[in-house]
């Protein structure tokens, strides 16, 4: 499974490269439109689609956790310096 | 009014594989012939005009002649020019009227190289899976992290679009005209920007504008800097700030919050995906990010140096809002110099304004699962559009009722982006190395020392700044 995604992320595959020799593409052909686009682009294909939740680790749990706390902490902080300054310049 | 399109499906989703494969040779072309919208069909346009550029320029080698560099240059430019906002701008106004030139023009040359290692990143995370920041996040992670994430960036956005009304309100009252005038004009602006149903255009008008940050650059000639003693200072960061310990590192913090926020996360990865960008386009990309950061840091060294007058005159710049700054200037480097000074401010409110709009309403499309696209027009993606020129709205609302404590957003904006960064950041590392999204473009060793280092140097930066806030006497204060 992993291989097949990796081919499909391989380099140097242009949808439009045929459309390029034109000189005005005909956008009315959906044809035309598709050939410009890669697949996952299309917004039809979009929003019928999810990556999916991916498992996080307990490293990664905590990581996220501890930077939460880390903002709320630091935003209390934030309101007393503040506080501090209005009250200083008054 | 209509149901808006690409509300969320009533079938089950499929799963979503990353893939350079052409839509049209996909096994659901077929389906997908009878769903095209007008979105497809203006970014297939985009997309033809950068093949054709690719095709005709085939002698050169990665970038495909100087066409192809014109039409994929645009996110990163706009979000570094967009990221020199008024309360960017103001700081390294202050900056240089408070220290002069030493310390903190290399110090702000490395806030920009911090910013480019971040953004480069979202350049490719948009150009891979072709989905916003905030949609990725609430797929990869569950709506719980996913509202935690749209929690910082909606609080940060909304203080940062109100003080970006107020370098508009203040730029342009350097000139005499009334706030509720110069707010509107601003509004006016942006409504402007976001109307022509077309990203391309959209980028383009925002660009132009963009490139008015550059009015710093002969507001700084003007003030006719001892260019040695810049040298001296690229190369040697001396001399280092004196004075007050705890507002040199107000000014650190704010320096870096001038470059590095949340809202360049969101929005550059979602321009890149709105302009459709695709993997080949990488390069190009990074070049555009690159080419951001440095116009953006000399933009902002111009700032510093601009306001150089008022250090060695001893003008106690301490609470200078933007205008004050100007009128300050204008015995040292004349009218015509504060007067660019002034319209530099009034252009850093208006392009972050529309920055900083349109990547909330990114966002709010993103997870709404609603039409989140300026190739969109208005009656197809009204929710985006109400969104985007709604808090706008809010926030030049907020700048012209009396007593308001601006004061207060003021001084925390920039202090409240660096703090909020470190989530932001974890969230685009683990994004950026996740392999079944990424594939050969996930980051590798150097991007992950780099992205750890700039979590790491953030997170202390906040945590200094809060023991020196609850403990002032270690500063010696």
């Amino acid at each position: 499974m992993k291989k097949e995604k990796t081919k499909h992320h391989a380099q140097g595959h242009d949808p439009g490269a045929a459309a390029a020799h034109s000189e005005r593409p005909d956008l009315q052909d959906p044809n035309v439109v598709l050939s410009l686009l890669e697949a996952d682009q299309v917004v039809a294909a979009k929003t019928r689609t999810r990556f999916g939740k991916r498992n996080l680790s307990v490293g990664a749990r905590l990581l996220l956790w501890g930077l939460r706390v880390y903002v709320f902490v630091m935003l209390v902080i934030v309101l007393i310096s503040v506080i501090r300054a209005l009250h200083g310049g008054q | 009014m209509s149901r808006p399109k690409d509300s969320r499906p009533t079938t089950a989703y499929q799963p979503a594989q990353p893939t350079t494969e052409s839509a049209a040779t996909s096994s659901i072309a077929r389906e997908l012939v009878g769903q095209l919208t007008h979105e497809d069909r203006d970014r297939a346009r985009d997309r033809w005009r950068v093949a054709r550029a690719r095709w005709k320029g085939r002698g050169w080698k990665s970038f495909g002649g100087l066409r192809l560099l014109w039409l994929l240059v645009g996110p990163g430019v706009l979000v570094f020019l967009g990221e020199n906002d008024a309360p960017s701008m103001l700081s390294y106004s202050a900056t240089g009227a408070r220290f002069g030139v030493g310390f903190f023009i290399p110090f702000v040359i490395l806030t920009f190289a911090i910013g480019l290692i971040v953004q480069e990143m979202t350049v490719r995370l948009g150009a891979v899976t072709h989905r916003g920041h905030a949609e990725l996040i609430f797929d990869r992670f569950g709506k719980f992290w996913g509202f935690f994430s749209m929690g910082d960036l909606v609080l940060g956005n909304f203080l940062t679009l109100v003080t970006e009304f107020i370098g508009v309100r203040a730029g342009l009252g350097f000139f005499g005209i009334r706030p509720s005038i110069a707010v509107g004009a601003a509004l006016v602006l942006v409504l402007g920007a976001i109307t022509t149903g077309r990203y391309w255009t959209w980028e383009r008008i925002t660009l132009g504008l963009a490139i008015f940050n550059g009015l710093f650059i002969p507001a700084a000639l003007l003030a006719h800097p001892d260019w040695s003693q810049v040298g001296h200072a690229l190369l040697t960061w001396t001399p280092l700030p004196r004075g007050d310990r705890s507002e040199i590192l107000l000014l650190i913090l704010a320096d870096i919050g001038a470059t590095v926020t949340p809202w360049m996360i969101f929005f550059q990865q979602s321009a890149v995906v709105d302009k459709g960008m695709q993997p080949r386009d990488i390069a190009a990309g990074r070049l555009d990010t690159v080419l951001g950061t440095l116009l953006a840091s000399t933009f902002a060294i111009a700032a510093i140096l601009a306001t150089v007058p008022l250090f060695h005159h001893g003008i106690n710049a301490a609470d200078f809002q933007g205008a004050q700054f100007a009128q300050a200037l204008e015995p040292w480097i004349g009218h015509v110099g504060a007067s660019l000074f002034a319209l530099g401010i009034f252009e850093a409110g208006i392009v972050a304004a529309i920055a900083i709009s349109t990547s909330s309403a990114y966002a709010f499309g993103e997870i709404l699962g609603t039409a989140h696209s300026l190739n969109r027009p208005i009656r197809e993606a009204w929710p985006f559009y109400l969104f985007l020129l709604g808090s706008a709205c809010a926030a030049a609302a907020l700048v012209l009722i009396p007593h308001a404590p601006l004061e207060f957003i003021i001084l925390t904006v920039n202090v409240i982006a660096v703090l909020a960064m470190p989530p932001a950041l974890a969230f685009l590392l683990l994004l950026v190395n996740d392999h079944d999204l990424m594939g050969e473009h996930a980051n590798g060793f150097w991007g992950n020392l780099a992205g750890v280092t700039v979590t790491v140097l953030l997170v202390c930066a906040g945590l200094g700044f809060g023991l020196f806030t609850i403990f002032p006497k270690l500063l010696g204060g």
